[in-house]
C-alpha cells in the first residue's frame, strides 16, 4: 500500500512583536514547547507516540542553540525517547520541517511526527550574534544576501510595484486579518499563552490602519524608496506546531485529518531579488501535482514584504480572493522559522473551512530562495 | 529575573548593612527615593495605597516606578527590576524584612501618625524609620508614639529630584541614640550618595526657611521697589542663587505652590518671625496670577512665557501685562555681578534692591541661625547642594567688608549680624564634616611628588599614589605625558599603587587637547600627530603593564582620550554618575589610544555581549561609531565599558578613598597582568560592519565622510583584513594610529575639529 503523509493539527502561540511585545521575555524554547503540547492535548496523541520533532528555526543559535529541535520536545514534556532535530532554511525552515517529516514517513521512517518551528526575534537577532560571511565576498553580495529589506526595493523596481500597490497589499492584509480576529477565526489556530497572572491570547502585530496613514510612513531601507515599515512584516515571535502522520496511525487514534501532503519544491533565484523565491517553487511544486493555479483552491503565501508579495502574486496569477485569506504576514507577523508551520497549518485548516480542494502554502527565502508546498483536502 | 541579578549593592554598602528597604508612598519623591535606592542596587519595596482595580491593587505604586523610568530616576532600567511594587493594604509585612522604611506620604500628621502605628507593628526591631516631610516638625509626628519607634526615627528630608539633588536634612532628637543617627547618615551618604546636614527640630529645617524666605523677600522688594523680573533675576544670581533667580525659580516651582509652600510655613512660625514681613501669599500681584491661572512653566505662563513663536517674554510687575523679555545678564549690574560690594554699595535702583535682598537676608539668616542648626556652614551647604546657589548666605556675608557691614546695619537701625561672621563652634560628634580624601587633603599635608601645569602626583598615603590632571577639564595637554611618564617612575620606585582621579566636580577628563591635534593638521604634520598618538599609546601601554596596580576613580565626565586612560587601567572604581563615552568620530576621526583595543578587550570579558569575534567587533563598533556616552555607571557598564569587577560608588566624596582601598587590595600579591590577545573577525568581520554602514547609508542618514569613518573603524576593530585569528594589543593600536591619522588628513575632518572647537556641537558634513 502506498504511504501518504498527513497534516492531522495545527497549533501556535499568539504571534507578537519582538521586544516590546507580550512574548519578548519568553524564551523560544518555552514557545515551542507550548506549542507541542498544546497540538498533543488537542489531537489526543501521547508523546510516546511521536517519532521525532522535526523543528524550523532561521537563526539556531542562543537561547535557539543547542539543537532547540531536542530541547523542545524535552520541554514540551514528551518522552526522552522521543528524537529531536533542528532543520535550517532560513525563513522555509519549518515548511521544510513539515517535509522532512513527510519524507521520513514515506520512506518508511516512522508514522508521526511533531513539526514546526520557533522564533524569537527578541532573543536572537535576524542574521544571528555573530556574522562572519565569506571574506571573498564583495560589500554587494554582503548586501544582497543581509540586507533583505533592500531586495525587497529591488523587486519593486524591477517589477513595477509601485508604493501605492503595496501600501494596498498592506492594507488588505490588515484588514483580513482583523475580521478574522474579530470574527475568532485566529482563536481556533491560538493556544493562549500564560504569563505571570495574565495570559496572551491574541497576536499582537495587527493593526488598525488606513491607506493615509499607510503613505504618511517613511521608507526604512533606501531614501526616495519604496518600502516602508507598514508594507514589511515585523520582527516577531512565535512558535507553531503540526501533527504530520499516515493513514493508518490516524485510523488507530481516531484522528480527523486535514490535508495530505501532495508535492513540494524549493528552488533558487538570484540572492538580490530573494523575495521572488516563491515563483519558480510554486510552478515546480504544482507541476510535480500535475496542477495549475486554476485548481488551487487557497494559497497562503508568505508576506516577507508587499513588494515582494504582490508581485509574486502578479507573476503566478493567484486571484486576491484566494489569498491569505485570513490575512498574511505584514498583520500577523513573521516569526522566521514558525512561519513556515503556520502556512501550511493554516492552509491544511482553510481547506476543511473553505470547503475547497488544494491548497498551495509558499515562502521567499533569503539568500535567493523559494519553498512551496501543495496540499489536497483529506 | 536578569535584570536583577546584574545591579549588585554599591561599594560600600554591604558594609553599613542596608539590605533591604521600604519606601511607602510612591510620588515623584517617593518614587524617587526609591529609583535611587535601587540604582545603589538595594532591593526596595515601593509602596502606596491600594488601587481601585481589585485586579490590580499595585497599580499606584507601578505607576510611580514607570514615572521614575520616565523622568530619569533610574540609572539604568534594569535597576527598576529592583524595585517591587506593593501597596500598604495588602504587603504591610514586607516591612519585617527591611533594614530602613522611608515614609513619603501626603503632609497629613494624623495620616502620618496611623501610618506609624501600622509600621511599628510589623518592623524588625532595630529598623530604621524616617520620615520625608518638609513641613511637619519631627517631635509633632511622635506624638503619642512608643519611645522605642521614636528611638528609631528620624527625618530624612530630601529633594527633588532625588537622584540629582545632593542634599538630605537629617532632624533627629534626644530619643535616638548616636548610633541610629549615625545609620541614617550612612544609609544616606554610602548608599544613596547625598550629603546630610544635620537640622534642628524647627518650621521648614534650614533650605527652605532660608529659600523661601529669601525668594519672599527678593520677589515682594522687586514689586515695591519697580525692579524687573529679568533685573531681579540677575541681581539674585549675583547673590548666590542659580540662573533662574527669583522669579524663574518660582515660575519653575508652580505658582499655584506658593499659598501651600509659604502659607504652611507662616503658619508654623511665631508672628515675631520675620517671614511673616513678607508674605507671598498674600501678596496681590500674586494672588491675581494665580486667579488668572497663570500657574508658572506647568500653565505656560506666570512670570515668564514664551509666545508662540518661541519668543520670551516677562510680566510687567506693575501693570502686570506681558512685553518681550528684556535679556539682562550678570555683567550689566554694578560690579559687573562679581564684585560684591560694588554692587551693595552702588546708590542706584539695582544696587539699593541688592542692598535690601542682602540686609533682609543675612539678618534673618544671623538672628535664626542657631536656632536651626548646629553649625552655621551648614547653612550654607544646604542652600548650595538643597537649592542649588553657588554659594550660602553666611559666605555671602563673609565676602562684604565686616566693619562697612556693621556701620551699614546700625545706621539702618538692624540688628547687628555680627555673630553671623564668627567661626562656628566646634560640634561634638556627627556631622559629615569629617574629611575625606580628597586633592585638597593632600594638599594641606604637603606638596606634589611630581607636578607641572598640566598633572600632579601626590601621596595618598598607605603606599598609594595619585595622579591628578589639572588642565581645562582634566584634558591631555601635551604637558601631562611627561607627568604621566615621571609617574610610572615615581610609583615603580617608592608606591605599591597608583589611582588615577581628582577633586573636580565636572570631569575625570574630558580627552585629548583638540587645540593640539588640530594644530598639526593645520601644520599637515603628520609625524607629528602620529608621534603625539603614538606617546599616548606607549604610555598608556606601559601604565596597563606596570609592576604595580592602576585604579581609574572615574566620575562626571570621561570622553575620549580620557575614557581611554580610564580603560587602560587594573579597574574601575565609578561615581555612580559617569558620562564615558568615545565621541571621537564627532571630530571626524576615531580612538586613537587604544579606546577600541580595550572595548575589544572587555567584550571578550563581558558575560553580556554574545561570544565571537564579529559579536565583539559589533558590540564596539556600536559603541564608538553612535558615540554613544553613558549616563550613569550602570550604563557605562551596558556599554561595555565597565567590567562587572569594577565598582560603583554613590557617593562622589567616597570615590578617591574607595579608589584607594581598591588599588591597596590589588596591590596584595600584583602580578602584571598577561599581554592581552584578541580575538578579531578579519575580513568577514569587516563586511559585517559595513554592511550595517550600508543600510544608513541607503536611507541617506549618513555622509561620505561619515562612510570613511566607518570603514576605518571597523578596519580597525576587525584587524585590518588580517588573516590571524588574534592580535595583541599594540598590533590593533597600530592599526588605530593608522586610521586616526589617514582620517586627519581629510578636509572634512579639520573641518569637523574647527567647528567643535568654535560652537562645541558636531559638525555634520
Amino acid at each position: 500500500m502506498t504511504r501518504h503523509a498527513f497534516i492531522a493539527g495545527y497549533v501556535r502561540t499568539p504571534f507578537t512583536f519582538a521586544r516590546k511585545g507580550a512574548l519578548a521575555g519568553v524564551r523560544p524554547d518555552d514557545l515551542g514547547a507550548h506549542a507541542v503540547r498544546a497540538l498533543l492535548e488537542r489531537t489526543g496523541v501521547a508523546g510516546e507516540e511521536i517519532e521525532d520533532v522535526v523543528w524550523g528555526c532561521a537563526f539556531p543559535e542562543g537561547e535557539q542553540g543547542l539543537n532547540i529541535g531536542r530541547v523542545v520536545g524535552l520541554q514540551a514534556g514528551l518522552p526522552e525517547t522521543t528524537a529531536g532535530m533542528t532543520v535550517n532554511r532560513w525563513c522555509g525552515s519549518s515548511i521544510q520541517a513539515v517535509q522532512v517529516a513527510a519524507g521520513m514517513l514515506l520512506m518508511n521512517a516512522g508514522d508521526a511526527f511533531v513539526a514546526g518551528g520557533t522564533e524569537s526575534m527578541s532573543k536572537v537577532p535576524m542574521m544571528g550574534f555573530n556574522v562572519l560571511p565569506n571574506p571573498s565576498w564583495s560589500d554587494e553580495q554582503v548586501e544582497d544576501f543581509v540586507n533583505v529589506g533592500m531586495t525587497a526595493e529591488r523587486v519593486s523596481r524591477q517589477f513595477g510595484i509601485t508604493r501605492e500597490d503595496q501600501d494596498r497589499f498592506a492594507l488588505a492584509s490588515q484588514a483580513k486579518a482583523r475580521a478574522a480576529q474579530k470574527k475568532g477565526l485566529l482563536a481556533r489556530e491560538i493556544a493562549p499563552y500564560p504569563l505571570g497572572d495574565t495570559t496572551v491570547a491574541e497576536d499582537g502585530c495587527v493593526r488598525e490602519t488606513t491607506l493615509e496613514k499607510l503613505a504618511e510612513l517613511k521608507t526604512v531601507f533606501l531614501k526616495g524608496g519604496t518600502v516602508t515599515a507598514g508594507t514589511s512584516s515585523p520582527m516577531t515571535d512565535g512558535a507553531s506546531a503540526l501533527l504530520v502522520c499516515g493513514e493508518e496511525f490516524a485510523r488507530r487514534h481516531g484522528l480527523d485529518l486535514l490535508a495530505r501532503v501532495e508535492s513540494f519544491a524549493v528552488s533558487g533565484c538570484a540572492p538580490g531579488i530573494m523575495g521572488m523565491g516563491p515563483v519558480e517553487a510554486s510552478r515546480k511544486a504544482m507541476s510535480r501535482a500535475g496542477l495549475t493555479m486554476a485548481d488551487i483552491d487557497i494559497v497562503e503565501m508568505n508576506e516577507a514584504f508587499a513588494a515582494q508579495a504582490e508581485a509574486c502574486r502578479r507573476q503566478l496569477d493567484i486571484p486576491h480572493e484566494k489569498l491569505n485569506i485570513d490575512g498574511g504576514a505584514i498583520a500577523l507577523g513573521h516569526p522566521l522559522g514558525a512561519t513556515g508551520g503556520r502556512l501550511v497549518g493554516k492552509a491544511a485548516s482553510l481547506l476543511r473551512r473553505e470547503k475547497g480542494r488544494r491548497a498551495l502554502a509558499t515562502q521567499c527565502i533569503g539568500g535567493g530562495m523559494g519553498i512551496a508546498m501543495v496540499l489536497e483536502a483529506a | 529575573m536578569n535584570a536583577v541579578a546584574r545591579i549588585s549593592a554599591a561599594a560600600g554598602v554591604e558594609r553599613i548593612g542596608l539590605r533591604r528597604a521600604v519606601v511607602i508612598g510612591a510620588g515623584s519623591m517617593g518614587g524617587g527615593i526609591a529609583a535611587q535606592l535601587a540604582n545603589a542596587g538595594i532591593p526596595v519595596d515601593l509602596l502606596d495605597v491600594p488601587g481601585a482595580d481589585p485586579a490590580r491593587r499595585n497599580d499606584p505604586a507601578q505607576k510611580g516606578v514607570e514615572r521614575q523610568l520616565k523622568v530619569g530616576g533610574f540609572m539604568s532600567p534594569a535597576a527598576a527590576g529592583l524595585v517591587r511594587p506593593g501597596n500598604i493594604a495588602d504587603d504591610m509585612p514586607r516591612l519585617a524584612e527591611a533594614d530602613w522604611i522611608v515614609e513619603v506620604i501626603v503632609e497629613e500628621v494624623g495620616a502620618k501618625r496611623a501610618l506609624y502605628r501600622q509600621i511599628d507593628a510589623v518592623r524588625k526591631t532595630g529598623s530604621l524609620v524616617s520620615s520625608n516631610t518638609s513641613t511637619i516638625l519631627r517631635r509633632a509626628l511622635l506624638e503619642g508614639m512608643p519611645r522605642a519607634f521614636a528611638s528609631d526615627f528620624v527625618i530624612t528630608h530630601f529633594f527633588n529630584p532625588p537622584r540629582v539633588m545632593q542634599l538630605v536634612e537629617i532632624v533627629s532628637g534626644d530619643e535616638n541614640p548616636a548610633a541610629v543617627i549615625g545609620t541614617a547618615r550612612d544609609y544616606c551618604e554610602t548608599a544613596l550618595g547625598k550629603t546630610t546636614v544635620d537640622c534642628r527640630d524647627t518650621p521648614g529645617f534650614i533650605a527652605n526657611r532660608i529659600g523661601c524666605y529669601a525668594l519672599a523677600v527678593a520677589a515682594i522688594e522687586a514689586i515695591r521697589q519697580g525692579v524687573s523680573v529679568e533685573e531681579a533675576d540677575a541681581v539674585m544670581m549675583a547673590l548666590g542663587a542659580p540662573r533662574t533667580g527669583v522669579f524663574g525659580v518660582l515660575d519653575l516651582i508652580g505658582l499655584d505652590l506658593i499659598p501651600h509652600v509659604w502659607g504652611s510655613l507662616m503658619s508654623a512660625l511665631p508672628d515675631a518671625d520675620e517671614l511673616q514681613d513678607f508674605d507671598l501669599p498674600g501678596t496681590k500681584l500674586v494672588q491675581d496670577l494665580l486667579a488668572a491661572g497663570r500657574l508658572g512653566r506647568k500653565s505656560g505662563e506666570g512670570f515668564y512665557r514664551l509666545t508662540p513663536q518661541r519668543t520670551k517674554q516677562a510680566l510687567d510687575l506693575a501693570t502686570q501685562d506681558y512685553r518681550d523679555a528684556r535679556p539682562f545678564d550678570l555683567g550689566q549690574l554694578p560690579g559687573g555681578g562679581k564684585d560684591l560690594a560694588a554692587l551693595l554699595e552702588s546708590d542706584d535702583r539695582l544696587g539699593r534692591y541688592a542692598w535690601t535682598v542682602f540686609a533682609n537676608l543675612v539678618g534673618y539668616v544671623a538672628r535664626i541661625a542657631d536656632d536651626i542648626s548646629l553649625d552655621r556652614d551648614d547653612i550654607d551647604r544646604a542652600m548650595i547642594l538643597g537649592y542649588g546657589w553657588s554659594q550660602g548666605p553666611v559666605a555671602l556675608a563673609r565676602r562684604y567688608d565686616g566693619a562697612r557691614l556693621s556701620a551699614r546695619f546700625a545706621a539702618e537701625g538692624r540688628a547687628l549680624p555680627a555673630r553671623l561672621l564668627e567661626a562656628a563652634p566646634v560640634r561634638a560628634g556627627g556631622g559629615t564634616t569629617a574629611a575625606r580624601l580628597s586633592i585638597a587633603s593632600l594638599r594641606e599635608k604637603g606638596k606634589a611628588v611630581v607636578e607641572n601645569e598640566a598633572a600632579s602626583l601626590w601621596d595618598m598615603g598607605e603606599g598609594i599614589a595619585c595622579l591628578q590632571l589639572h588642565t581645562k577639564l582634566n584634558s591631555f595637554a601635551p604637558a601631562v605625558f611627561s607627568v604621566l611618564e615621571a609617574s610610572l617612575e615615581h610609583v615603580r620606585s617608592s608606591f605599591s599603587g597608583l589611582v588615577l582621579g581628582n577633586d573636580d566636580p565636572r570631569a575625570f577628563s574630558a580627552g585629548a587637547d583638540l587645540r593640539a591635534f588640530l594644530g598639526m593638521i593645520e601644520r599637515k604634520d603628520w609625524a607629528a600627530l602620529d608621534a603625539y598618538i603614538k606617546e599616548g599609546q606607549d604610555l598608556f601601554l606601559r601604565m596597563k603593564y606596570a609592576p604595580f596596580p592602576v585604579v581609574a576613580a572615574a566620575h562626571g565626565l570621561a570622553l575620549g582620550g580620557g575614557c581611554e586612560f580610564m580603560l587602560h587601567c587594573d579597574a574601575i572604581v565609578a561615581h555612580a554618575e559617569l558620562n564615558a563615552g568615545l565621541p571621537e568620530t564627532k571630530v571626524g576621526i576615531i580612538p586613537g589610544w587604544g579606546g577600541g583595543t580595550q572595548l575589544l578587550r572587555r567584550a571578550a570579558l563581558n558575560p553580556s555581549v554574545p561570544r565571537g569575534p564579529a559579536a565583539n567587533a559589533a558590540a564596539v563598533f556600536d559603541v564608538i561609531w553612535r558615540t554613544s556616552v553613558s549616563t550613569s555607571a550602570l550604563d557605562a557598564r551596558e556599554l561595555g565599558m565597565l567590567l562587572p569587577t569594577d565598582r560603583i560608588v554613590m557617593n562622589r566624596a567616597h570615590l578617591l578613598g574607595a579608589a584607594r582601598s581598591f588599588a591597596m587590595e590589588l596591590a596584595q600579591n600584583y602580578v602584571v597582568p598577561e599581554r592581552a590577545s584578541i580575538a578579531v573577525a578579519g575580513r568577514s568581520g569587516y563586511l559585517s560592519l559595513i554592511n550595517g554602514v550600508r543600510a544608513s547609508r541607503n536611507l541617506g542618514q549618513i555622509s561620505e565622510a561619515d562612510v570613511a569613518i566607518a570603514e576605518a573603524l571597523a578596519g580597525a576593530l576587525t584587524g585590518g583584513g588580517t588573516a590571524a585569528a588574534h592580535l595583541d594589543e599594540a598590533q590593533i593600536m597600530t592599526l588605530e594610529r593608522e586610521a586616526c591619522v589617514g582620517l586627519a588628513k581629510l578636509p572634512a575632518t579639520a573641518a569637523r575639529i574647527e567647528h567643535m572647537l568654535k560652537t562645541g556641537k558636531p559638525l555634520r558634513n
